[in-house]
C-alpha cells in the first residue's frame, strides 16, 4: 500500500456517496482527481484483492433470514479440510474457517449459517454433516447483539 | 414487504456493486428501470435496515491487517459491564452474547498481532475476565454473504 492507495482506500470508505447517483464522481472530486483515474484506481485495488468485493451488506434476519447460526463442529484433523471446502460450498453458508481448539473446547471448524426458520437451519446443518460425515457440533446461538460494524482501515 | 425488484435489486448488488461512471443506471438497464429509481429503492432499504451497508469490503489480510475471533466467559452480573468495554474498542467489529461456554464472542480487526494481544491484555485488565481466547483463522475457507433472495 502506498500513500496514493491508503488516500483512496480512507475516501473509499466515506458510506453515504454510495447513497447518490454518481458516487465514484463525488469521491473523484474529494480526492482532486480525475473520475476515470480513480474507476481505475478502485478496480486495481479489487484486482489486487485488497478490496475482495464492492457490494450491498445486507441485514440477514431483516431480509427473511431469521435463523442464523455461528457453529462450530469437532472434526479430525485429516478430514478437516475437506470438510471445510464442502460446507463452504453451501450457498446458504457466508463465513467458513479453521481455527484452534481451546481447553474443553475441541471444535475448530467454524462456520455462518443462515436460514428461513430454525427448521430450515436444522435442514441446512443436517445436510452439512451428512455430507461432510462430521457430527458434533456446537450451535453457538446468540442471545444479543452488542456490536456489528465495518472496520475501519487508517483512521 | 420486498417485491421482486427489490429482490433482483439486492441479489445484483451483494455480490457486485458495479464500479463504474454510472452504477445505478447499469443496475437499471439490468432491471430495466431507470437509474433514480434503483437509487430511490436502495436508499429505502437502506433506510429499513434492510441493506446495513453499501461499499467496499476490503480482505484485512491484504491489507496487512491482522484479524480474529476471540471469546471469553464471563459471569453473568459481568456480562454487560464486560460487553461494554470490548465494543468500545474501534478494532472490535462484531460482539455478541452467546448461549453455553464461554459466552461473549467477538471479532478485532487491529494492524498487527502485537496489537491485538494488547488489547485482549487491556480488556482482561479492565473488565477483570479471562482468560480471552485469541482464535485467529489458520485457514480461510469463505467469507461472503451473498445470500440469494427468492422472488415471490
Amino acid at each position: 500500500m502506498n500513500e496514493k492507495d491508503i488516500e483512496i482506500i480512507r475516501a473509499l470508505q466515506n458510506e453515504e456517496v454510495y447513497l447518490t447517483l454518481d458516487p465514484f464522481g463525488e469521491i473523484a472530486r474529494d480526492l482532486g482527481m480525475d473520475k476515470s483515474k480513480l474507476l481505475e484506481a478502485v478496480n486495481d485495488l479489487k484486482e489486487r484483492g485488497a478490496i475482495r468485493r464492492f457490494g450491498a451488506a445486507i441485514t440477514p434476519h431483516k431480509a427473511g433470514f431469521t435463523s442464523n447460526a455461528m457453529v462450530a463442529w469437532e472434526v479430525d484433523e485429516d478430514m478437516e479440510e475437506a470438510a471445510a471446502g464442502i460446507m463452504a460450498a453451501h450457498p446458504r453458508v457466508s463465513h467458513c474457517y479453521l481455527r484452534p481448539p481451546f481447553e474443553d473446547f475441541p471444535y475448530t471448524l467454524y462456520t455462518m449459517t443462515h436460514a428461513n426458520s430454525p427448521e430450515d437451519l436444522d435442514e441446512i446443518l443436517e445436510e452439512m454433516s451428512e455430507k461432510t460425515g462430521v457430527k458434533k457440533r456446537r450451535v453457538l446461538k446468540s442471545v444479543k447483539e452488542f456490536k456489528k460494524s465495518s472496520p475501519v482501515y487508517f483512521p | 414487504m420486498l417485491d421482486s425488484i427489490d429482490k433482483e435489486i439486492l441479489n445484483r448488488i451483494q455480490g457486485d456493486f458495479p464500479v463504474s461512471g454510472d452504477p445505478y443506471g447499469d443496475i437499471g438497464r439490468e432491471v430495466g428501470i431507470p437509474a433514480d429509481e434503483v437509487l430511490d429503492r436502495v436508499k429505502r432499504l437502506k433506510g429499513d435496515g434492510i441493506i446495513r451497508k453499501v461499499g467496499p469490503f476490503f480482505d484485512a489480510k491484504r491489507m496487512g491487517h491482522k484479524s480474529t475471533l476471540c471469546a471469553v466467559d464471563v459471569p453473568e452480573e459481568k456480562i454487560e459491564e464486560t460487553a461494554d468495554i470490548i465494543s468500545g474498542y474501534v478494532e472490535v467489529t462484531h460482539n455478541y452474547l452467546r448461549l453455553g461456554h464461554p459466552n461473549i464472542w467477538f471479532t478485532l480487526i487491529a494492524r498487527d498481532a502485537g496489537e491485538i494481544d494488547r488489547i485482549l491484555a487491556e480488556i482482561s485488565e479492565k473488565a477483570g475476565v479471562g482468560p480471552i481466547r485469541n482464535l485467529p483463522a489458520r485457514k480461510m475457507f469463505k467469507i461472503k454473504v451473498d445470500l440469494k433472495l427468492e422472488k415471490n
